[in-house]
């Protein structure tokens, strides 16, 4: 949304008024919401259903898990917005909640299994020499999703909510209840070892070329 | 900047993490060093094929099928009736547990009086008791107003020890929990059977 106020045309030109800062278009809907608007959350689903799915899906790395994680996200917003102090910024507010839910879930599924393509990606890209690039491309998708998957959870979130959601830092840090300092620390580490995994398993390929 | 140092700040300064004069620092260094530009090239290769490989695989059904199940359960739920839920607060439940305690405190406390034999009692009975000089003459007891019921008190084993002893007059004190409230009551000398009958009356 353009944070452009609006512009007055004079007798000598345009004359640009400041930027003037938006007031929270999904905040605006969560007010309409609370004020007995119900239907007004479809709406604010139609806004952040992308956002939030794909976050979900990117921290679980299950398809039907995300799918979860994101009905649940959403039923606690509804039965939770008379918590949300207007102040905040209501995304960040949501994509705390699915964070949590994201844990829970991960937590009642246990210990995750790597997907067996994963590991066949592994062994294939190996012995690739001639193969197709859409075929190597998807495999590299597949053991991207495999480095991911290996991090420590709290550098899996971090990476995810800094470099994959584009949030930037003081708001990663305010979502996840840590200081600043503690997720430039967890998303170094997780690039690193991303990094490093691809380093060990593309050797073999043309220089690690994209 | 050594070597060392710009490949540990790589991570952060690949994604503009890094404060503007440590990130200008490394980009010197860099300019001048292949070993840290080819660390930093591999570092850019896997964060892009990180972004291509976390595209999420989800498409429109999927976001209406999502929608679907939300907006219905939250029908559900408006149109259920209201549950009526009664939130104890814990101060409350605190103040409740103390009389209840206190309450079975007192039950446990209360005086029990096995009363001797009165006269007929005075046109005025007093609210509390007081402490009267000692007299051969039958004692006159008079009942708290506010005890209706029969009043039953423990004797303390040395006072009954007291009263059998002794051949006059038996003075027997009973300190109730309320340290404003002592019970004293003067008995003949022949020391009382100890029974616990039926409460006497109130008079």
């Amino acid at each position: 949304m353009s944070a452009w106020a609006g512009s007055l045309v004079m007798e000598e030109g345009v004359l640009s008024l400041p930027e003037v800062p938006v007031a929270d278009p999904l905040g605006a809907i969560a007010r309409r919401i609370r004020s007995g608007e119900v239907d007004a959350f479809g709406e604010l689903m139609a806004l952040t259903e992308q956002r939030i799915l794909g976050l979900a899906w990117r921290i679980l790395g299950d398809r039907e898990l995300a799918r979860d994680a994101a009905q649940e996200t959403y039923l606690r917003v509804f039965r939770s917005l008379e918590s949300f102090r207007l102040g905040e910024r209501f995304e960040a507010w949501m994509i705390r909640i699915a964070v949590h839910v994201c844990y829970d879930l991960a937590r009642k599924r246990g210990p995750r299994m790597l997907p067996q393509e994963a590991l066949e990606a592994t062994a294939v890209i190996l012995e690739a020499s001639g193969a197709e690039e859409a075929v190597l491309q998807q495999q590299r998708r597949s053991l991207m999703r495999q480095a991911l998957a290996g991090l420590p959870q709290g550098e899996r979130t971090a990476l995810v909510l800094r470099d994959l959601e584009g949030l930037p830092t003081d708001e990663v840090a305010r979502i996840l209840g840590v200081r600043p300092v503690t997720i430039r620390s967890q998303v170094a580490a997780a690039r690193s070892k991303i990094q490093h995994h691809c380093e060990r398993l593309l050797k073999r390929t043309h220089g690690g070329q994209p | 900047m050594t070597t060392e140092h710009v490949l540990e700040q790589l991570p952060l300064w690949i994604e503009g993490d890094l404060p503007d004069q440590a990130a200008e620092a490394v980009q010197v260094h860099l300019a001048a060093c292949p070993s840290c530009q080819a660390a930093a090239e591999q570092l850019r290769t896997s964060q892009l094929w990180l972004k291509e490989a976390l595209e999420p695989p989800f498409d429109a059904s999927d976001f209406a099928d999502l929608r679907q199940k939300v907006l219905g359960q939250i029908r559900l739920e408006q149109a259920a009736p209201p549950v009526r839920r009664f939130a104890i607060r814990p101060a409350l439940l605190a103040a409740c547990a103390a009389l209840l305690v206190i309450g079975l405190a007192w039950l446990q406390e209360r005086p029990h009086v096995v009363a001797p034999p009165l006269q007929k009692p005075a046109a005025s009975p007093l609210v509390a008791a007081t402490a009267i000089p000692a007299d051969p003459s039958p004692p006159q007891i008079q009942v708290a107003q506010a005890h209706s019921a029969a009043v039953r008190m423990r004797a303390r084993p040395r006072e009954e020890a007291k009263a059998t002893a002794s051949a006059g007059i038996t003075r027997m004190e009973f300190q109730l929990p309320d340290s404003n409230i002592r019970i004293i009551w003067l008995a003949q000398a022949t020391p009382l059977p100890d029974r616990n009958d039926a409460p006497q009356e109130a008079l």
